[in-house]
């Protein structure tokens, strides 16, 4: 079992691939790779933008409908990051490949059908931005993600950041949330019950998460005071392994 | 130094007082730079953001791995099969071929074109290169109808892949104060024992090594894998050809 | 569709002649491998294999299911094997290619026919219950050789694996969950490893091990032999090209023998740091010391 712990990442880490990650975080740890712009199949061939391939790998087990579904909420998402226009008829390639993921010590899994749910999104998400980051893929903004899950604890709901397995099967619903480096919202998914409230609520939470150093920070500066300790500065952590790659890469300037 | 090149990451403000503001040149913008207009300049890429008030431009510096042709770029490409008026060559792996008219090499007629075989080498000069349509080569420079040093890349010698960033400081004309690359002139100096050898540096991160001894090739082919993979000062290169031609004797 | 590059005249020219130099585009020696590196992840089961630039992860799953009617006391192994667009974008999800089906069956030969694993060892009740384990191999970088990694990574996440404890009573099964016992090791019989010859040369007098990608490209010949420590050979697959001579077969499989040495004292070390560092201040060691008694 993971307690919330500090998100690691190294850039590069495929020497063969144009650009790729490897991030862990919260348990999960994915790599990315990262090929672009290249030659698209006919079939994806736009006349004006690219097309943006997303695949999602299990690690262990067939990918099925969820791993096409994450594709696709991912694949929506990057799209909005990457300047598309800049490269008609091309593809840009990232698969995803899940090393680790938080095992749940109470319950033996049936691992031959892989299903991952949305608390993994935060760290593809993230995985694959670096990725492009890394390969230099020209983009519109970067975007930072977090995972909540609403529980309901003696009585009262809780809103837990980064829940743990063992969480999300008692939790009442499970949102991913990403954000753009402008504070807009890029990705929202849930499951599970939930009211209006409690969404406006963890929308404010992961977005004190996901935007700590965002201009717009004043209006919600209550509502990051109590949340400080409960989860990682992303932007924050998302430059300083940005800073240490451009540094590596022209320590001769 | 460090505030004269702030990091950027895609998508943010780049400061105001950043920009260059020339009384009389327009601005020009360089790699990971789009202008939104009406006023607005953003990185596209993440790297240090360089200004040169001199010139009035500014631009991204970044190292990558993937090659996007820009025109007069040199580099290194490779025959995949001939056409009736053209060659179709691969500049980067998996991605689309460009293309090298027949016509394109020194003193080629309709009669007297050059026959290349399916996986030679060329080193040209990119003459055309446009998000919409494929890259177009050439062998031989438009205005004097010489070769200038490009053509098919024949004798013993082999291909080296390094990242566009370390290409681009080897073809720097001063690339040792510049780009602080040494490792060329220190391999054919002093500390390489005066090894004979030939290079052909394309933007698109390739490097032929030419030389009559096989031992050569792959000496100077590994000096530049490990410079560029090690990051290596000009005090690290000098070492490390120490250290290889020592290996390789 | 993106096809693989492939590398140019003047590169096939200069890498066969200079290996007739004794010469690598690396600098290695004919028979030198490229260092290797054993890492293995938090969970049991997962190996992560790096053969310079060639990288390859596998994770080890178990699960408890109905045996193959056939073979009502035998256990299920599988081990999966999938190139994804990661190793090269030349490669498509769910289109097997050449490279991807000759790996997934020498790995099949290597370990699963060489009885590495004993499956009797996984039936839980005979005809209605059984271990499934599944090994799935990951190539995150191809830059050759991949048997010989994929190989060693397999080996390794199985080796590395732990699978629930189970218990039976009076005709009912009980699967633990890691919580309430720690999972226990797979009943391992040996261990076997690839080394891959490849032959350069108008007869395939060269032989070189642990060919790069570029090398792989230009070589006129290949033989992948299994075995384990002990000399044991589980099987030898030279899939077409050059003839070689049987004398020089014969020479390459003593030269394997010694490289399978290094692979499994890697192995074994690496499995023993492991064990230290899972096994923080002992308190593992007492757990287990008491499951003795």
């Amino acid at each position: 079992m993971t307690a919330t712990t500090a998100p690691e990442a190294a850039l590069g880490v495929l020497p063969r691939s144009d650009g790729s990650a490897k991030y862990s975080h919260a348990g999960y740890t994915v790599t990315a790779s990262v090929n672009g712009p290249i030659e698209a199949q006919r079939r994806d061939e736009h006349a004006y933008e690219a097309h943006v391939d997303v695949i999602v790998r299990p690690a262990a087990g067939v990918g099925g409908t969820r791993e096409r579904h994450l594709e696709a909420l991912l694949q929506a998402s990057l799209s909005q990051l990457i300047l598309v226009k800049n490269f008609p008829r091309s593809l840009i390639q990232i698969v995803l490949q899940v090393e680790d993921s938080p095992e749940n010590d109470y319950v033996n899994t049936k691992l031959v059908q892989a299903s991952l749910n949305f608390a993994i999104m935060p760290a593809l998400m993230q995985t694959a931005v670096l990725a492009l980051l890394s390969a230099g893929v020209p983009m519109r903004a970067t975007a930072t993600a977090t995972a909540v899950a609403v529980v309901h604890q003696d009585g009262a709901k809780r809103t837990i950041v980064e829940p743990s397995p063992r969480e999300i099967e008692t939790a009442e619903s499970v949102h991913a949330l990403a954000f753009t480096s402008h504070g807009g919202l890029l990705l929202a998914e849930s499951e599970g019950d939930f009211t209006v409230k409690e969404w406006d609520d963890l929308y404010e939470t992961a977005k004190g998460i996901c935007c700590r150093s965002a201009p717009a920070k004043e209006g919600m500066a209550m509502v990051l005071d109590d949340e400080e300790s409960a989860g990682t500065d992303m932007r924050q952590f998302l430059r300083s392994t940005m800073e240490s790659k451009v540094a590596a890469d022209l320590h001769w300037k | 130094m460090a505030t004269e090149r702030p990091l950027v990451l895609p998508g943010e403000t780049i400061d105001p007082s950043l920009i260059p503001s020339h009384p009389k040149n327009p601005l020009r913008l360089g790699p990971g730079l789009r202008h939104i207009p009406p006023t607005d300049i953003v990185p596209t890429v993440a790297g240090q953001l360089i200004t040169n008030p001199a010139k009035n431009s500014m631009w991204i510096e970044y190292n990558s791995n993937r090659y996007i042709p820009s025109p007069n770029d040199v580099l290194l490409a490779q025959i995949l099969r001939s056409t009736t008026d053209f060659y179709l060559c691969t500049i980067s792996p998996h991605t689309a071929p460009a293309t090298l008219p027949h016509l394109a090499f020194e003193s080629a007629t309709k009669k007297t074109r050059p026959v290349l075989l399916p996986g030679q080498l060329v080193y040209a000069r990119v003459t055309l290169a446009n998000k919409h349509m494929d890259p177009e080569l050439e062998c031989v420079s438009a205005t004097t109808g010489k070769a200038e040093g490009l053509g098919p890349i024949t004798g013993p010698g082999c291909v080296f892949d390094v990242s566009l960033g370390f290409a681009r400081r080897l073809l720097m004309a001063r690339s040792r104060e510049d780009g602080g690359v040494g490792v060329l002139e220190m391999l054919g100096g002093e500390e390489g024992g005066g090894l004979a050898f030939e290079t052909a540096v394309g933007r698109n991160g390739k490097v032929w090594v030419g030389s009559e001894s096989a031992r050569t090739v792959v000496l100077v082919g590994r000096a530049l894998q490990e410079t560029d993979r090690g990051g290596l000062g000009v005090e690290g290169q000098r070492r490390l050809v120490k250290r290889l031609v020592r290996e390789m004797r | 569709m993106p096809r693989e590059a492939e590398p140019s005249l003047n590169e096939r020219q200069f890498v066969a002649q200079a290996i007739q130099e004794n010469l690598r585009l690396d600098g290695r020696e004919l028979d030198q491998y490229r260092p290797l590196e054993l890492t293995f992840g938090d969970q049991y089961g997962v190996a992560d294999v790096t053969l310079g630039k060639t990288r390859v992860l596998a994770k080890a799953t178990a699960e408890v299911t109905v045996p193959y009617a056939d073979r009502p006391l035998d256990g299920i192994f599988t081990i999966a094997t999938e190139l994804s667009p990661m190793t090269s974008p030349a490669f498509e999800v769910n289109r097997p290619t050449e490279t991807e089906v000759l790996l997934s069956r020498l790995l099949e030969k290597t370990v699963r026919r060489s009885g590495a694993l004993d499956t009797e060892s996984l039936c839980l009740v005979a005809g209605q219950k059984c271990w499934s384990v599944r090994v799935d191999v990951h190539v995150l970088s191809h830059d050759g050789n991949l048997i010989d990694a994929a190989c060693a990574a397999v080996v390794a996440a199985l080796r590395h694996f732990r699978k629930p404890d189970t218990s039976m009573e009076g005709g009912l099964l009980t699967v633990y969950t890691p919580a309430e016992r720690e999972p226990v090791p797979l009943s391992w019989l040996h261990s076997p490893f690839c080394v891959t010859w490849s032959f350069f040369g108008e007869e395939g007098e060269m032989a070189v091990l642990d060919a790069t990608w570029i090398e792989e490209q230009v070589r006129v010949g290949s033989c992948t032999v299994s075995l384990n420590k002990h000399g044991e050979i589980c099987q030898i697959a030279k899939l077409g090209g050059t003839p070689v001579e049987a004398v020089a077969l014969l020479q390459c499989t003593s030269v394997a023998l010694a490289k399978v040495k290094e692979f499994s004292d890697l192995l074994d070390t690496r499995l023993a740091e492991d064990l230290k560092r899972r096994d923080k201040g002992g308190f593992m060691a007492e757990l287990r010391a008491e499951n003795d008694r």
